[in-house]
């Protein structure tokens, strides 16, 4: 016992030193230092970016949209991969399902030019190709739509995040309303996202108010909070008036009653 | 006066024929005259004037052209001697094998010999044919013996041509093709390597040879062609076209290996090969050699720079994953009223 508290005390001092040097030991618990100082991917949101603390999602970051089906995801999704392609970055997307409508993302601002499309098998293959990109350095944004596939597996999961935390230089985000749990634990960046009312226009919705919530952030303060107009691709035709015109409706009264304009 | 050889593979000149193997017959006949001239596909031109001192007589060097090109595919071949195009190539159209298995067939056409032919083997349209008819001119030395005034009269600067042609004229002269520039390096083991995977080293040590050898005439390849001689088995063949012209021996190597690799899962798949097979020798080529500097489009817009390195990394995805997950969306008709309706994937391509 005497012997543990003689050594213990200066292990941990000599780990603390190391740890400030940052000569590559840390704890357990502290989170997988992302490589590269590149600027963070932007969301197509500033003020979802501010709330990311960094000007948005982390390169290297596993980053889980966590909202049901229909709750903006996928337009967050296609904001950012549209963001990142203004800034000249290039794009993927793995659509397990084949739900992803590229006339839709055309709409929201994405340039099918710079964005390739990938039809994994499963979800094993779809985190491997994942990988792939990740090490390419290539690739800005990554959108691994899982769909409503069962439950990746946690182990292959958690060792994507840690590869694209080492690469540095892939911001993937993870859409996963069949496997939230999972994927949740696995993500260094989780953002929440609640309606909080539709956006309308006479009586077409044409959009929806959501609030984003950064509920954890490994490389950052969480907590941080920003509220959203995601529009609907049809939405965007009438880009220029919808801003002026929609008009906010709670979402308990005004859904029934509304006309649905999407894509 | 120059002597011309034709040469006409009847095999190849269906339409569903595979237009590969005449390709390698014009690289062998390379080997017979610098002026081989590709006509059409399935008929080829050579220039043997002067040929006869290193060769010897004219059927000789027929035959050695036969025997060259059905080293790179056994068809059979008619060949015919001419002092211009158009006496070679009736020659070989009029040639007949000595016997209906014999893999070659010659003739040798002088312009005296023409004369006698029908008219029916000039090369004129229907209308013209009708109207020789009309004239009773049936044969080569009937329409030869007219006036050029007369003809050209009657049917034209294109019956003055064909006039021409049956007096045995031609003036159209072989047009050389350029042959196709090609650079290899190959290594033989003493000891046979155990595995595919062995040849990785030996794959970046070639790869890097060539590529010294092409950047000092700011030359890059366009495709490599590796050949691995194994014992016990068939050899192994896989062609790599890249996806730009390059000078990446690293990049070049580890896509030649998956591909190798790919090629020999399928193999082992099969009943009668052995699972681990010894490779003797490695053979690799490049071929379609450019100047890299003309594809200067990553030098104006850095994302499309980065698009075409990632297309190496997504080559090696197609050979790690197979067809059909690479693809790029196109927009047809957005307002289409199912999704389906508005746009399609295109694979990316090589």
């Amino acid at each position: 016992m005497s012997t543990d508290a003689a050594v213990s005390p200066s292990l941990a001092n000599a780990l603390e030193t190391l740890h400030a040097r940052g000569l590559g030991l840390r704890r357990g618990s502290d989170p997988e230092p992302l490589a590269g100082d590149r600027p963070a991917v932007p969301s197509g949101h500033p003020a979802l970016d501010a709330a990311l603390r960094g000007g948005g999602w982390p390169r290297g970051a596993l980053a889980l949209l966590d909202a049901p089906a229909g709750g903006g995801a996928t337009s967050l999704a296609l904001a950012t991969l549209a963001a990142a392609q203004e800034a000249g970055g290039l794009t993927v997307w793995l659509d397990l399902d084949g739900t992803l409508d590229p006339a839709v993302a055309a709409r929201l601002g994405v340039e099918l030019d710079w964005l390739l499309v990938v039809r994994p098998r499963d979800a094993a293959e779809a985190i491997e190709l994942t990988a792939w990109f990740g090490r390419s350095g290539l690739i800005d944004a990554l959108v691994l739509d899982l769909g409503s596939h069962a439950a990746p597996d946690r182990r292959a999961l958690d060792r994507l995040a840690s590869l694209l935390a080492r690469s540095g230089s892939t911001a993937a985000l993870v859409l996963a309303p069949g496997a939230r749990p999972v994927a949740g634990a696995a993500a260094g960046v989780r953002v929440a996202l609640h309606r909080s009312a539709w956006l309308a226009v006479g009586r077409d919705l044409v959009g929806q108010r959501v609030r984003a919530v950064v509920e954890r952030h490994r490389w950052a303060l969480a907590g941080g909070s920003a509220e959203l107009d995601l529009w609907f691709g049809e939405g965007r035709r009438i880009d220029a008036l919808s801003p002026a015109l929609a008009d906010p409706r709670p979402v308990e009264v005004a859904r029934p009653g509304l006309r649905v304009v999407s894509a | 006066m120059p002597r011309l050889l034709a040469l006409v593979w009847p095999e190849l000149r269906v339409p569903e024929a595979d237009p590969r193997p005449f390709e390698r017959m014009l690289d062998a006949l390379d080997d017979l005259s610098p002026r081989v001239e590709a006509v059409d596909r399935g008929v080829a031109l050579v220039e043997i004037t002067g040929l006869e001192p290193m060769w010897g007589p004219e059927p000789r060097i027929a035959a050695r052209a036969a025997m060259l090109t059905r080293g790179a595919a056994p068809l059979h071949v008619r060949c015919g001697i001419g002092e211009n195009r158009w006496l070679a190539t009736l020659a070989a159209r009029l040639a007949r094998p000595s016997r209906p298995d014999a893999p070659a067939a010659l003739r040798v056409l002088e312009r005296a010999e023409l004369r006698d032919l029908p008219l029916g083997l000039l090369p004129a349209d229907p209308a013209v044919r009708q109207r020789f008819a009309l004239f009773g001119l049936t044969r080569m030395e009937q329409l030869a013996d007219l006036s050029r005034s007369a003809v050209g009269a009657q049917f034209g600067p294109a019956g003055e041509r064909l006039q021409a042609l049956a007096r045995g004229h031609d003036p159209r002269p072989v047009v050389p093709r350029r042959r196709p520039e090609r650079v290899e390096a190959g290594a033989t083991f003493e000891t046979p390597l155990d595995g595919i995977g062995a040849v990785s080293l030996t794959l970046r040590r070639l790869a890097a040879e060539l590529c010294d050898r092409l950047r000092e005439r700011h030359r890059a390849p366009g495709r490599a062609v590796l050949e691995l001689r194994l014992e016990d088995a068939p050899s192994l063949r896989v062609e790599q076209p890249f996806p730009q012209p390059a000078l990446e021996p690293d990049w070049i190597a580890r896509l030649l290996l998956s591909r190798l690799e790919a090629a020999a899962r399928a193999r082992s798949a099969g009943p009668e090969v052995a699972d681990e097979p010894r490779v003797a020798s490695v053979r690799l080529a490049f071929d379609r050699l450019s100047d890299p500097a003309a594809s200067q489009l990553p030098a104006f817009e850095v994302r499309a720079g980065r698009w075409e390195e990632l297309r190496w990394s997504l080559e090696r995805m197609r050979h790690r994953f197979g067809e059909g997950r690479l693809w790029r969306a196109a927009v047809d008709r957005p307002t289409a009223a199912l999704p389906e309706h508005r746009s399609r994937l295109v694979d990316i391509g090589p």
